[in-house]
C-alpha cells in the first residue's frame, strides 16, 4: 500500500503495534491522495463515509479534508474466515461496514485471534471501493477495552467535522463572508458537481445564518463570480 | 455500507424522542431481577430494560441497544458490560450532541 513511506510510528502512537511490509498489497495506481505528503488520520462514522462526496477513494473528501486513513470504532457483527483476508462487518450504531484485514505472518494472525463476533473494536484502514461498494481495508484492527474509548471516539468525529468546517476557516480574521462562501464553493468536489451546493449546505457547513448567506451569494452573483442553478443552488463560475 | 438500522445515541431524557426506534444507551444497574434490569441513565433518570438477560453477569454500567418500548422502558437486543467505571458525564454529552447540531454524523 505505501512502499516505504509509510510512517508508522506517527500513525500508531501509543498504539503499540506496527504493520510488518508483508502486508503491503502493491497499489498501481499508487495514488490515495494527490498529495502523498499529507496524510490525514480522521476519526468518522459510518454514517459519514456513506456519504463521501467521491466515489473513488484515490481522491475522496470530506468537509474540505483528504480521506486517506481513518478510524472507526464498533462492534464485531459477523467474521469470515478466507484466510489469508479476514473479513469484519463492524457495526458503530451509524451503520454497518465490512473490513478486510490481510494476514501473512504470526503477529497479524495472533491480531485477528483476539477478535471475536460481539466484542467493540478500534479499526484503523483505508477506504476502498469496489463496484460501487465502499469498505475498509483494515491494518490494524483491536478490541475495546476502557469502554471511554467509545466516548471519545464519537466525540472526536464530532470535533474533527466542526475544525473541518468552521474552526479551520474561522481562524482567518478579516476574511469575510463573501470570501468564504466563494472559497466554499471553490472546493474540488463542489466545482467537480454541475448540479451545484444546495444553500442549506453552504449554511450548515459554514453556520452562516441564511440572511447573511443570501447576502453574500447575491453580492457574489453580482460580480459573476458565482450562478445560481436553479432558486437554491449555487455553483463558482470560477475554477480555483 | 448499510446505514438502514442505526441505533441512536440517547440519555433518558430523549428516549421519548425515539419510542419505536432502535437506541442505544448506557445504564447504572440499580436491581436486577425477573421483571428486568432497573438502572440509572446518564442523565439520572430510572429506566427499566426487559428483555432475555444476556448469560454472563452484568458490570456496573452496561450498554444496551434495543428498542425503546416506552419513555422509560427498553426492550434489549444487545448488552454489552462496560465496566465499573465509566464516564457518564461525558457519554451524557455526546447522547446531546448526537441528537443536537450534529445528528446529521449519526443518522
Amino acid at each position: 500500500m505505501y512502499s516505504g513511506e509509510f510512517d508508522g510510528a506517527a500513525a500508531f502512537a501509543g498504539g503499540g503495534f506496527m504493520p510488518s511490509q508483508a502486508t503491503t498489497v502493491p497499489d498501481p495506481s499508487s495514488s490515495f491522495s494527490k498529495n502523498r505528503n499529507v496524510r490525514t488520520l480522521l476519526p468518522m462514522t459510518v454514517k459519514q463515509l456513506s456519504e463521501l462526496s467521491s466515489n473513488d477513494e484515490s481522491s475522496a473528501s470530506i468537509d474540505g479534508a483528504d480521506v486517506n486513513t481513518i478510524t472507526v470504532v464498533g462492534i464485531v457483527c459477523d467474521m469470515q474466515d478466507k484466510e489469508p483476508q479476514f473479513i469484519f462487518l463492524i457495526d458503530d450504531g451509524t451503520g454497518r461496514i465490512e473490513c478486510s484485514r490481510w494476514a501473512h505472518e504470526q503477529m497479524e494472525f495472533n491480531e485477528v485471534n483476539q477478535i471475536s463476533k460481539g466484542m467493540y473494536v478500534r479499526v484503523y484502514g483505508h477506504l476502498k471501493a469496489f463496484q460501487d461498494k465502499r469498505s475498509l481495508n483494515a491494518y490494524s484492527l483491536r478490541p475495546i477495552i476502557d469502554f471511554n474509548e467509545i466516548t471519545s471516539h464519537f466525540v472526536e468525529c464530532i470535533y474533527v467535522q466542526l475544525y473541518n468546517t468552521r474552526l479551520r476557516y474561522s481562524f482567518d480574521e478579516g476574511k469575510s463572508i463573501d470570501q468564504m462562501v466563494l472559497d466554499f464553493l471553490r472546493r474540488p468536489e463542489f466545482l467537480a458537481n454541475n448540479n451545484g451546493v444546495h444553500r442549506n449546505v453552504i449554511s450548515q457547513q459554514l453556520n452562516l445564518p441564511m440572511d447573511k448567506l443570501m447576502e453574500a451569494l447575491e453580492s457574489l452573483n453580482e460580480n459573476s463570480l458565482v450562478y445560481s442553478i436553479d432558486e437554491f443552488h449555487y455553483k463558482s463560475a470560477v475554477n480555483a | 455500507m448499510d446505514t438502514s438500522n442505526p441505533a441512536v445515541f440517547v440519555n433518558g431524557g430523549l428516549m421519548c424522542i425515539y419510542v419505536g426506534r432502535r437506541i442505544r444507551t448506557v445504564i447504572q444497574v440499580i436491581q436486577s431481577d425477573g421483571g428486568g434490569v432497573t438502572g440509572k441513565s446518564t442523565d439520572g433518570h430510572q429506566l427499566v430494560v426487559k428483555g432475555p438477560q444476556p448469560g454472563f453477569p452484568l458490570t456496573t454500567f452496561v450498554e444496551i441497544i434495543g428498542i425503546a418500548d416506552t419513555d422509560r422502558s427498553i426492550r434489549a437486543e444487545i448488552w454489552n458490560n462496560f465496566g465499573n467505571t465509566f464516564d457518564t458525564q461525558s457519554y451524557n454529552q455526546l447522547c446531546q450532541l448526537a441528537n443536537g447540531e450534529f445528528k446529521h454524523l449519526f443518522i
